[in-house]
């Protein structure tokens, strides 16, 4: 595969962003084109176009495109998919607008909740019935069914699910549904909630399949113009997309369940942070990835994003857990609050300061823009404390107006706090680093882990802004800045491994299971990946397997995922699955129980190789000269304004050191290397900063 | 701490103590072995200086435990002195007067200890499905309702008090539920002393006390301003509630008066010896829910918010019951609080109020023999219709004032010979109104046992359905059927095979004269098929 070349694409909301990599020698070309919010193809086809030119390589020439996209999550929150119908078994079509039933907020009179993606009239009801055992109650009512079906071609709708009560037990009546519907309502997609989700939880699952079913037609042109916008370019090679969980699929996977691309673009992010932390030869990193809005982060080990098996999209309060709609997903676990460059910092009714989670957005964006907003925000601290320039913004596209800022400041949170302008910026930027620190921390404790035993790494606009004064508050003694934050997310996209991951639910008893049934099912379910593996070109030696199995106690409701061993597959060792699993069980929650543990579901990755990507072969880029620029005020705590030397970072190369305080400036970033931190410059152009 | 630096110090670590208590929480939750912790968080977990201040909790609570939960520490220490504590201690009752109201509800409190000295409690408060005895709707003392845990170590130096887990093992119906449950509350607890001795540790915090002050201090502040907005005077409002042989009153006088609140109940109903009485750790609780709902939603939780906050009840009265009345089902009078709070302050806050829910929660406990010859207890939870608001619609079956989550239908059957035939929500039980109350549901449970199974509930608002407010017309009121035959409102009944048992939840009350319902709306009501398609609606 001598000088073949990838492409990694990621679409933000303002900026597409491409990176191509040479194999073999490791050569970068990044490339920037502005978003085309209406026809996002139109930004990455013109986007490809261009950096092949840059790079001069010849269509042909080029690997695949892999891709990471927000169309899926924007789609949801913007409810911009297409009308959906959903059929469910008689007595149950509400449970999708009634919910869990409980407030997020149990202060707010007012409380609101998200509007069900099906409004009443669309949810259709059929006589069927299944026991939670698999065994048939009722049998499907087929006369009904096609009653319901002849409605649904006359409603309109673009697409269908379909979810019955305990069809992940026995999908019979899903399927002989769904064949009904094909035969009377030809043309409509239709998403089975039991093969998107074969676990139980009735809500949780119309709530995903309906959700898929509401982007699919919309996912499905989207990707369809792609490709035949790059096929008319000349890129052969076609298209592969990146799941929720970091793993890479073929187009055509992707299009099956498109919901399973929630979180595709800021999965990119944390391959991104794998990538950069095995680069730094870090085993557990934490990406930590600010930008205008909100600030994300995500647990890495052994260059494995954690992951979980569910996600809550477009809340409908502030960020809050439970306002939003649950999606049965394996994502990449994050946490995101609602706290970036342009969060609005007040003061609340206690007095205290009190930063997001509403955001000045770009427009008017923050005071120092310039654009008409008057209310101080993240953006303008960092401005006011001397870590952002007003002169070199975006590399000086974009100048910004310190007095604007100091005047927000002063007149919203100084004055009335009885504070300088300066004072109260630091304290908006201590508050948002403490949120942050907060959230992260107790995202990792979740998990068992302690976040200081991580090492972070600063993405995002305003990532490394904060990195250093974030990682403090956390315990963490070291933080990755590489080169090129804003474009790390399409890197990720090149270093992930192509991988399926592929789900059975299986409520028993660990000493009831029937051992030679469900070594068939693993086996079925192996095979089912190593195809579609083989389908996106990965030699059979390079493959991996990965099977785990989702435990709990008998009568606890959580699971805990513990790898399925070897000696449980090829033996049928049933104590080895049940050490595995108190392993795990220990690890999160420091015992064990005395009860039984259960299956719930089994899980099988499929994965190939994960991409070998040398940045320490890639030539330089071109930069400046002098390393220091200048030298200007910038504020430390405890101690005020402080001369820093303000650096550039093209001028730094392997082995260069920097001491803070100092301010590390690329086009659209800057890192504030507070006193005491040291960086040192490493091959691949990342600084490694001890703290 | 009157400085810009100080300020910004108490934001910080308040935030800090907040996260904490959710991490207690969730590591309780992941780790509980009851549905009714898991799946309904029927819990709360909460902070308290050395002098017994509340100052923080988690964010995902029961309300009522919230409140509940430094009073239940004060009884506690009364009996058990502080100066006797040590590390790896945990205290625990569920005695009703001096916790949640009833015997349900478990109390823990550990003394966390930094270098020797006492410097904190963590306490939680859990709901549990049996508590042994032989609770029924008929129940005429506390001595029925099952076994009352005074005020007690269950761990003394972090080794369990093995007499006091032999007695509950030999009296609960559920004891390795109920025990699971507790294990995983001392363990939340570990954590919690780890990690704030960390956090103090880090901030060189040696005492929590100025902290605790000025974060109580400023809540209070918070607090009288929002009352002095609004104009001194008493505010008064009366419910009727469905009671057990006769219908009961519920008497409220609000009376505001420079910054500061007072609710009075005065009027009310005498005790009952029936399972309904409310004892006054449960009324404060539910009324100060109300009053915060009100005047600080946002604000933190803690001692200083409720400083300017007094409630008064005669005594022998359905809300501050004598011993040994029966409270079993407290929330049946206890969850009328905030209705009355709120619709006595509704002339003068027409823009915060929202008209009555389809409260008190319903609930259904089911007994009998499981699949394998087992004997189970199972509760499940059945919310009403949110009341509408000034500024929109009533959600549908959204819990309230209580905040207990449904549990999942596949969940249930898979626990329980049972076969939910129907969840949905019933047409035309939201109030008529400017803004329409959310609709109420209806749970159809057909028994697939070969044993017999009993249902025990207590429901209200079946005689009195919610009220509309301001010109809204009232919710539906609650329904029970047994193979379609009417049923009364509190009792048990037995299940033979294939019998079925229906709920129908109340819906909420409407908001605002109904001719002023927008056109968009109601072509919404139309679409949905859910308004005007009833008998109910003519």
């Amino acid at each position: 595969m001598a000088n073949g070349y990838r492409i990694g694409v990621d679409i933000g909301g303002t900026f597409t962003d491409l990176v191509l990599l040479e194999e073999g020698t490791g050569r970068l070309v990044n490339e920037k084109v502005l978003t085309t919010p209406h026809d996002p193809e139109q930004a990455v086809l013109s986007g490809v176009a261009s950096i092949l030119a840059k790079a001069g390589v010849a269509a042909r020439d080029a690997l695949p495109v892999i891709h990471g996209t927000t169309l899926v999550a924007n789609a949801l929150i913007e409810r911009k998919g297409v009308k959906v119908a959903l059929v469910t078994t008689a007595g149950f079509r509400d449970v999708l607008e009634i919910g869990k039933e409980w407030r997020y907020d149990i202060y707010d009179l007012s409380i609101r909740v998200p509007e069900p993606l099906v409004p009443r009239a669309l949810r259709f009801e059929v006589g069927e019935r299944m026991l939670a055992d698999g065994t048939v109650r009722a049998a499907l009512d087929e006369a009904g069914m096609r009653k319901v079906a002849a409605a649904i071609a006359a409603s309109g709708v673009g697409a269908v699910a379909i979810c019955f009560l305990h069809a992940y037990a026995n999908d019979a009546h899903e399927r002989r549904a769904e064949a009904i519907l094909r035969e009377v309502a030809p043309g409509l997609r239709i998403t089975r909630a039991s093969a998107l989700v074969p676990e139980l939880g009735e809500y949780e699952r119309a709530s995903t399949a309906v959700a898929n079913a509401y982007v699919q037609p919309v996912f499905d042109a989207y990707v369809q113009r792609l490709e035949e916008g790059l096929q008319k370019g000349g890129l052969t090679r076609g298209l592969y997309l990146m799941l929720s969980d970091g793993g890479t699929v073929t187009a055509e996977a992707a299009r099956a369940f498109p919901i399973r691309l929630v979180q595709s673009g800021p999965a990119g992010g944390a391959q991104a942070a794998a990538l950069f932390g095995a680069l730094a030869s870090e085993r557990r990193v934490m990406a930590f990835d600010m930008g205008g809005t909100t600030a994300k982060a995500c647990l890495i080990e052994d260059g494995e994003p954690d992951r979980a098996v569910e996600f809550e999209v477009a809340r409908v309060f502030r960020f809050k857990r439970g306002s939003g709609l649950p999606l049965k997903v394996p994502v990449a676990d994050m946490i995101e609050i609602g706290a970036g460059g342009g969060s609005i910092a007040r003061i609340d009714r206690l007095g205290l300061v009190q930063v997001g989670p509403d955001s000045s957005g770009s427009d008017p964006g923050p005071a120092c823009y310039g654009l008409g907003g008057t209310l101080p925000t993240v953006s303008d601290a960092d401005l006011m404390l001397g870590y952002l320039d007003a002169g070199s913004f975006l590399g000086g596209d974009m100048v910004l107006k310190r007095e604007l800022a100091e005047q927000a400041l002063a007149e919203h949170l100084g004055k009335p706090l009885g504070m300088s302008a300066a004072e109260a910026a630091w304290a908006i930027h201590e508050t948002v680093n403490e949120a942050m620190a907060q959230a992260a921390s107790i995202h990792a404790l979740e998990k068992a882990k302690r976040v200081s035993d991580y090492a972070l790494v600063a993405l995002g606009g305003a990532g490394p802004v904060h990195a250093c004064h974030v990682a403090r508050k956390m315990g963490v003694k070291r933080v990755i800045a590489p080169l090129g934050a804003g474009v790390a997310s399409a890197l990720g996209m090149l270093a992930a491994p192509t991988a399926f991951a592929i789900g059975r639910a299986q409520v028993a008893a660990l000493s009831a299971l029937d051992l030679k049934a469900t070594a068939a099912m693993l086996g079925a379910l192996e095979q089912e990946g190593r195809d579609l593996v083989a389908g996106a070109g990965v030699p059979a030696a390079a493959v991996a397997v990965r099977r785990t199995c989702l435990m709990r106690y008998a009568g606890q409701g959580h699971e805990v995922e513990a790898a399925v061993p070897d000696a449980f597959i090829a033996a049928g060792d049933r104590a080895a699955l049940a050490e595995s699993f108190a392993s795990a069980y220990r690890a999160l929650y420091g015992r064990t129980e005395s009860a039984e543990p259960e299956t719930v579901s089994w899980r099988v990755v499929v994965s190939g190789p994960r991409p070998r990507i040398d940045l320490a072969a890639a030539p330089r880029p071109a930069g400046g000269s002098r390393r220091v620029k200048g030298e200007r005020p910038c504020w430390v705590a405890g101690q005020g304004f402080v001369p820093a030397a303000v650096i550039d970072r093209y001028a730094l190369g392997p082995g260069d050191v920097v001491e803070g305080p100092a301010l590390v400036e690329e086009r659209e970033a800057t890192l504030v290397l507070p006193p005491g931190a040291r960086a040192r410059c490493d091959a691949a152009l990342s600084l490694i900063i001890d703290l | 701490m009157a400085d810009g630096i100080g300020t910004l110090a108490v934001g910080l670590l308040w935030q800090r103590m907040t996260g904490l208590m959710d991490e207690v929480a969730h590591t309780f939750v992941r780790t509980s072995f009851s549905s009714v912790v898991r799946e309904n968080w029927d819990l709360a977990v909460g902070l308290m200086d050395a002098r017994g201040r509340q100052f923080a909790q988690s964010t995902r609570s029961v309300p009522s435990f919230n409140a509940t939960m430094p009073k239940t520490l004060g009884h506690m220490l009364a009996r058990l002195p502080a100066a006797s504590l040590k590390p790896g201690d945990v205290l625990i009752t569920n005695d009703s007067w001096f916790g949640t109201g009833h015997l349900n509800d478990i109390t823990m409190m550990a003394p966390l200890f930094r270098d020797g000295r006492l410097f904190a409690f963590v306490g939680s408060v859990a709901h549990t499905v049996d508590v042994g005895g032989a609770p029924r709707p008929e129940a005429a003392d506390s001595y029925e309702e099952g076994l009352t845990i005074p005020p007690m170590h269950i761990r003394r130096a972090g080794a369990d008090n093995q007499e006091l887990f032999d007695l509950l093992y030999a009296n609960l119906r559920e004891p390795d539920e109920t025990i699971g449950d507790l294990r995983a509350q001392f363990a939340a607890y570990r954590i919690a002393e780890e990690r704030l001795n960390r956090i103090l540790a880090e901030e060189g915090i040696t005492d929590l006390a100025p902290l605790v002050d000025e974060i109580c201090d400023r809540s209070e502040r918070a607090m009288r301003a929002a009352l002095s907005a609004v104009p001194d005077g008493t505010y008064r409002d009366t419910l009727d509630i469905d009671g057990f042989d006769a219908p009961l009153k519920l008497c409220c006088a609000v009376t505001i008066k420079d910054g500061t609140i007072t609710v009075d109940y005065a009027g009310t109903s005498a005790q009952i010896d029936r399972p309904v009485n409310s004892p006054m750790s449960f009324t404060a609780a539910y009324t100060a829910y109300a009053v915060k709902c009100l005047f600080d939603p946002n604000g933190p939780n803690n001692d200083g918010v409720f400083r300017p906050f007094r409630v008064t009840a005669p005594d022998g009265t359905l809300v501050n019951p004598r011993r040994p009345a029966p409270v079993w089902g407290r929330h049946l009078t206890g969850h009328y609080l905030p209705p009355a709070v709120l619709g006595a302050l509704a002339p003068v806050l027409p823009d915060r109020v929202i008209a009555d829910c389809g409260s008190p929660l319903w609930n259904v406990y089911f007994r009998g023999l499981d699949r394998r010859g087992k004997r189970f207890v199972k509760m499940y939870f059945m919310n009403g219709g949110h009341g509408a608001r000034a500024d929109g619609d009533g959600p549908g079956c959204l819990s309230f004032p209580s905040n207990v989550a449904a549990q999942s239908v596949e969940q249930f059957e898979h626990q329980v010979p049972m076969l939910v035939e129907e969840k949905s929500f019933i047409a035309d039980s939201g109030g008529n109104g400017r803004y329409r109350g959310g609709h109420g549901q209806r749970m159809s449970f057909r028994s697939l046992s070969a044993t017999p199974l009993t249902a025990t509930y207590r429901h209200e608002r079946v005689l009195f359905p919610p009220r509309g407010l301001l010109g809204g017309a009232p919710g539906a009121p609650g329904r029970e059927y047994l193979n379609g035959e009417r049923l009364p409102s509190k009792t048990r009944v037995t299940l033979k095979a294939e019998d079925l048992i229906v709920f129908e939840t109340p819906g909420g009350g409407g908001f605002g004269n109904p001719a002023e319902r927008s056109a968009e709306a109601l072509a919404g009501d139309r679409a949905s098929g859910l308004v005007g398609t009833t008998k109910a609606a003519e």
